[in-house]
């Protein structure tokens, strides 16, 4: 959920002040030749490639399963969160030379886990789920489950246990790649102003 | 539900059907920008749909060619739908044209295709057209493709766009210089291809060397502007390479500027382009408020000689979609043509109706004469139909009934219809 610190940080910056309450009910907001609009986090990428937004705020994770033609251009660091595969805390699987021929997972990020297991020359069978990723493993469907997560809470809660980490995420600064060329100054002061309070906020 | 029965109307998934309008508006953008060209003295060469696998390798990058549509024919030989038409032309220049004369100057148009869903609109075949000049090297031919591509934005129609001019060598002679262990470079490349500024200062961080050039890696997409900007750059770049091309681009910019293009021209050192293709000046074209390259090209002088026949070379194309994109959403989308005039006949009247239809198509004006005989409320319902701005009755061999839209309805004699038609639509 990067919404708290994506306000954070533009109101750090002074580009707006905004609650979630507020751009959750109007969706886009409008002040002082700034337009703030809010999509689903996956809705991301599309809005920046396509350049109806010049600038997006979006997790690393939802990058990984994207494939557009935007810049990436400043680590925000705020949002962070593991990619990691989870197993039953009962199960034998742990390190890469205790997994199966055919390794069985489920996921909401199909791309992401199916290119990090095949870099390992690790057959796998990725099985895409679109919610509730944690009960997959206990009812058999797969050996365990490549997800995000940021405290282990609802994987602990689930019996389940990290058997590996695919990679971290943090929340990123995209741009289109026309409006760096075709509006460079307005976009790249933009672009240091939120590089500068992001770097305060540490 | 899919009813298996029923055929396919919607056509395959990622190829459109261009209906009268769109496919009417894509043709005049189309020959309006091949017409540019021949005025140019580009020779306008048509290539097959169809290449071999081993010819398209030459000039391919692996990721490229993975999007190709491939099959195998008969004989057993690996054939791929083209995803661009410069190889084919340089398959051209080297083999049937290798008695011709260089330099060559040659143009295109047609579909390619990807066999993967592009990440726009999910489009598989798109339009293109483009123009390669082969066999001259320099500023000069840089300049005059350039220029060559910004006119053809022009003739297509668009009012506001900008060219982006770049280097391909300043990059390189970048990463010549900065002395990087060699895997560090790779992940810079790569980075840098995938354009992520993150990744490429997570690198760069964490290697203890800092020099002007790692500097000028990290302000990469921030090196575009006018021409001060190539001061700047080179008070930064030690290297030969660098310099060199730098000194290129300022030649371009200043043969632009006499081309008449000064104020749509940019610099942008930082831009990124397939490394292993683009040998020297590199440039794309931008419309107003669409979040692609309209236009891209470059120099490439190492193609050829995979060919056999080595030559420097540049060209560009024109993404014909995005340009109708453009078109379509300007504040003052251009007029489509329509029909001129609705000719209807009844009683003895169809040769009259033929004759007339024949004499307005001289005069280059859109007539459709009907099938069938209509009179009255008929013929005017069929005029509404059409959609024609005027409707002309022939109702015997000497007289017929013009009606304009919105006006009232005149008896004259045939002969004199041509010319009250083209008054009236001029």
């Amino acid at each position: 959920m990067l919404l708290p610190g994506a306000l954070r940080l533009l109101s750090h910056a002074g580009v707006m002040r905004l609650s979630a309450a507020e751009l959750g009910r109007r969706l886009l907001v409008e002040r002082s030749g700034v337009r703030v609009i809010l999509v689903r986090p996956a809705d991301v990428p599309a809005y920046v490639d396509h350049g109806a937004a010049d600038l997006g705020i979006v997790g690393k994770d939802v990058l990984w399963e994207s494939n557009g033609s935007h810049y990436e251009l400043v680590d925000l660091r705020f949002g962070p969160c593991r990619l990691v595969l989870a197993v039953p805390e009962d199960s034998k699987l742990n390190g890469p030379n205790t997994w199966p021929p055919l390794l069985r997972v489920a996921t909401k990020l199909p791309r992401t886990t199916a290119a990090w297991f095949e870099a390992r020359g690790q057959a796998v069978e990725v099985v895409r789920l679109h919610g509730s990723v944690e009960l997959a493993p206990q009812v058999g469907l797969v050996d365990g489950i490549v997800d995000l997560t940021a405290s282990g809470r609802t994987l602990r809660e689930n019996r389940l246990r990290i058997a590996a980490t695919l990679g971290s995420s943090t929340a990123r600064l995209i741009g289109n790649q026309a409006s760096l060329k075709t509006r460079t100054e307005a976009v790249q002061a933009m672009v240091a102003r939120l590089r500068e309070a992001a770097k305060d906020g540490d | 539900m899919t009813d298996r029965s029923a055929p396919q109307l919607g056509g395959v998934p990622g190829f459109r059907d261009l209906l009268p309008d769109e496919a009417e508006a894509l043709r005049e953008a189309q020959e309006s920008l091949l017409e540019e060209m021949r005025r140019w003295g580009y020779r306008h060469v048509v290539t097959p749909m169809v290449e071999s696998i081993d010819v398209l390798e030459l000039g391919l990058s692996a990721e490229q060619r993975r999007r190709l549509f491939k099959f195998s024919d008969a004989r057993g030989e690996v054939l791929a739908l083209v995803g661009e038409r410069t190889i084919p032309v340089a398959r051209l220049v080297a083999g049937k044209l290798r008695s011709a004369a260089l330099p060559l100057r040659l143009c295109y148009a047609g579909p390619v295709l990807s066999a993967d869903e592009g990440r726009f609109h999910q489009r598989r075949e798109t339009y293109q057209v483009g123009a390669e000049l082969v066999g001259a090297p320099g500023p000069v031919a840089d300049a005059e493709v350039i220029a060559l591509a910004a006119r053809c934005l022009e003739a297509a129609g668009l009012r506001r766009y900008q060219v982006d001019v770049g280097h391909a060598e300043f990059f390189q002679g970048i990463m010549d210089a900065v002395r990087l262990p060699a895997a560090v470079k790779a992940g810079v490349r790569s980075a840098l291809a995938a354009r992520d500024f993150v990744a490429l200062e997570d690198l760069l961080a964490r290697t203890p060397l800092r020099s002007a050039e790692h500097e000028l890696l990290l302000r990469f997409p921030a090196l575009r502007g006018g021409p001060e900007i190539l001061e700047a750059a080179g008070g930064l770049v030690r290297n030969r390479r660098s310099e060199q091309a730098l000194s290129e681009l300022a030649r371009v910019r200043e043969l632009l500027v006499a081309h008449g293009l000064g104020a749509v021209v940019g610099l942008d050192l930082g831009a990124i382009r397939d490394f292993d293709y683009y040998t020297g000046v590199i440039f794309e074209g931008y419309g107003p408020d669409l979040g692609r390259p309209v236009a891209q090209g470059g120099r490439y002088d190492q193609l050829l000689a995979r060919f056999g026949r080595a030559a420097p070379a540049t060209g560009f194309v024109v993404q014909l979609d995005l340009v109708w994109e453009l078109l379509s959403s300007a504040a003052r989308p251009p007029a489509l043509p329509r029909i001129d005039a609705a000719i209807a006949w009844s009683g003895s009247g169809l040769d009259a109706a033929m004759r007339l239809g024949s004499t307005l198509r001289l005069f280059g004006m859109r007539a459709v004469v009907d099938t069938e005989a209509r009179r009255d409320r008929e013929a005017r319902a069929w005029w509404r139909a059409l959609g024609a701005e005027n409707l002309v009755q022939c109702r015997g061999a000497s007289t017929v009934a013009w009606t304009a839209r919105r006006g009232p309805t005149r008896s004259l004699p045939p002969e004199q219809v041509a010319a009250r038609l083209a008054g009236s639509l001029a």
